[in-house]
């Protein structure tokens, strides 16, 4: 599952990806490829009609059980909740659920299609929160005209979530979105596009700098584009001590500095990069990303996917062993081999075909697994960092080396630990309702992440879920 | 304001890192840059307030007009330290003749700006004390600020200094 790790300032056009230059063989295929991935799942989800659905938690022996998960029984299992809402989170599915709300601004790099064209996207999420997570997640795509709006609609709505999980809502809205909410709910709120994104990126980034014996507080670092991802990678490189006059952001307009034509208009419109114009570029550095990038030790571009954005000279610009994040899905700012070609040491994209993808769904499931687990009543970034450190450091098991920076899906011991890290950092904040030990985190997190994978076999053992149809599959539907 | 080298009031706001002057002819190529960010700034509040294509060309002709009229008071701010001799804001503001209501004399900030940098260091309100002295002395004996209706940072500055909404200027296109 490759995911949107890239969220661009201004989102590209809806619509079908544009025509761009002559594109190599290699371009070509790849590009064959994704197509073809993309008939196949638009056949698939004629076949299935949808990713997720209910499952019962109890056992139902006869209709006779529904005077107990039912009324006249369940009354009582109100009245209790009315006394003490907090039981709410023990009587009920609540501590497991979680909302993925999006008004569908900004969905994948398709730009702002509205809510219901959202839900695929929101489905597919909920499917990982589930299979990765063991997390019930809830696709809730809105129609809203205003973020007042989704703020209310969403206060509204979470007595019945543990927390929820903003997803593709555009920039930069979005952040003052996370924090109202943040600020109103006493459950987790999660905005995957900055969070999940900045926190793999940070992670990838710690063991690149180990392998190339640095440390954030002693480097320089670009960011190319100030979107939703990078926003939030510039705050916690920042909170992580990396010297604010050593970070530049670029975007279109160039280097993000605090006397930039627009910082004013900035302030108004975009406070986040307002504050970020005037912390960051310490040296006074002015004009283009080549301006920004020479003598660079780390570019990380999350920006609008076009190939080609970011030239092998840049690469070639930049100290001694460059690391280079190009995140833009599905095709990076600069392919790996170029960027190796031109000097790169370590290079990561948002991709699972390439090494080291930085890649959201190593987080989210494991950050909400934690969260949920500890009755957290927000996620701070110092949760943020904790997580991104222990991703970082589950990467090590296997070994680091430049193409493994990061550990991959198919390293799923990481995710527990993961999630009981987050949980230990809610208690130490003391945000936690729930305040279990580290080994008490740990084995939750690992039952509660197996048993998905175990509910995914055993519906397909049982013929509950339909095998996966060969080749065309015409109009047919899965029973 | 009578010197080249006005003293701060008293208080905090001598801190402020910045040297406050009357802006002269040659300061206009510097201020004018910064006039038009304050134009654009307010051109984000209301579509009423869009910029002008000539806007430049307007803004060197008025500053050059008000630094010389003894009824304006035009100030650049330059930076200390290592920004010394940099203008990194100013201040426009005019005395206006009220024919109806007492006091006679109104001072009327027209425009404040400081580069991002230099604010929330005590320096609006430098140059607030600083502009209202040089008013005074010109007369005025009543201080007011223009500024987009919109813009709820510079309603809050006044507010908290004692300013409170006079007179509103309320527009429609036509």
């Amino acid at each position: 599952m490759t995911e949107s790790t890239a969220a661009p300032e201004a989102p590209p056009r809806a619509g079908r990806r544009k025509p761009r230059a002559p594109a190599s063989s290699v371009d070509r295929r790849r590009e064959d490829a994704t197509d073809a991935l993309g008939r196949r799942a638009v056949e698939l989800s004629r076949f299935y009609a949808g990713k997720v659905e209910t499952v019962p938690r109890v056992p139902v022996r006869s209709l006779a059980d529904f005077a107990l998960w039912y009324t006249p029984g369940v009354a009582e299992v109100s009245r209790a909740i009315h006394r003490d809402p907090e039981l709410a989170f023990e009587l009920t599915g609540r501590w497991n659920t979680v909302a993925i709300v999006t008004d569908g601004s900004r969905v994948l790099g398709l730009g702002d299609i509205g809510p219901a064209a959202a839900l695929p996207v929101m489905e597919g999420k909920a499917l990982l929160f589930k299979f990765l997570g063991g997390v019930d997640a809830v696709p809730v795509p809105i129609r809203v005209s205003s973020p007042d709006q989704l703020l209310s609609t969403v206060e509204a709505m979470a007595p019945a979530f543990g927390g929820i999980n903003l997803e593709d809502i555009a920039s930069p809205k979005c952040f003052g979105i996370l924090e109202e909410l943040t600020k109103r709910l006493d459950i987790p709120v999660w905005h995957d596009d900055q969070l999940g994104t900045a926190a793999a990126t940070v992670a990838g980034l710690l063991n690149a700098l180990a392998l190339t014996d640095r440390t954030v507080r002693g480097i320089r670092t670009v960011l190319f584009g100030a979107g939703a991802a990078n926003l939030a990678t510039a705050r916690l490189l920042l909170a992580l001590g990396h010297d604010p006059r050593t970070l530049s952001l670029v975007d279109r307009d160039g280097i993000l500095h605090a006397e930039r034509d627009d910082v004013d208009e900035l302030s108004v419109r975009n406070p986040w990069k307002y504050r970020l114009a005037l912390k960051t570029n310490g040296g006074g550095r002015t004009g283009d990303f080549a301006a920004a990038i020479d003598g660079a030790d780390v570019l990380i571009a999350a920006s609008t996917p076009t190939p080609g954005s970011i030239r092998p000279e840049a690469v070639r610009a930049m100290a001694r062993h460059p690391i280079v994040f190009a995140l833009a899905n599905p095709d990076p700012e600069i392919w790996p081999e170029t960027a190796r070609a031109a000097g790169a040491a370590i290079v990561a994209t948002g991709r699972s075909d390439f090494p080291n993808q930085v890649n959201n769904s190593l987080v989210f499931p494991a950050v909400f697994r934690g969260v949920l687990d500890a009755r957290a009543r927000s996620i701070p970034d110092e949760v943020v960092l904790v997580a991104a450190r222990a991703l970082a450091r589950g990467a090590e098991r296997r070994g680091l080396s430049v193409h493994h920076i990061l550990p991959t899906m198919e390293e799923p011991e990481v995710f527990p630990e993961v999630a009981a890290a987050v949980g230990d950092a809610s208690v130490r904040l003391g945000i936690a309702r729930h305040r279990l030990s580290h080994e008490e985190f740990l084995e939750r997190a690992q039952r509660r992440m197996g048993r998905s994978a175990k509910l995914v076999r055993a519906l397909a053992r049982a013929g509950l879920t339909a095998p996966m149809p060969r080749g065309a599959t015409g109009d047919r539907r899965a029973p | 304001m009578t010197a080249d080298e006005p003293s701060p009031p008293e208080g905090a706001v001598s801190k402020a890192p910045i040297h406050l002057r009357p802006a002269k002819e040659k300061d206009i190529p510097t201020i004018v840059p910064l006039l038009l960010r304050l134009k654009r700034l307010n051109e984000e509040f209301d579509p009423l307030l869009k910029v002008r294509d000539d806007a430049e060309a307007q803004a060197r002709q008025v500053l050059a007009q008000q630094i010389a009229d003894p009824k304006a008071v035009v100030l650049a701010a330059e930076g200390i330290g290592p920004d010394i001799g940099k203008v990194v804001g100013f201040v426009r503001a005019i005395v206006r003749e009220r024919p109806f209501y007492a006091p006679e004399h109104e001072g009327v900030i027209l425009d404040i700006y400081l580069l991002p940098l230099y604010r929330r260091r005590g320096v609006g309100e430098y140059l607030l004390a600083e502009t209202s002295s040089a008013l005074k002395a010109k007369g005025a004996a009543v201080v007011t600020a223009e500024f987009p209706a919109q813009n709820e940072i510079a309603s809050r500055f006044y507010a908290k200094r004692g300013f409170r909404p006079v007179t509103s200027i309320h527009a429609r296109s036509l």
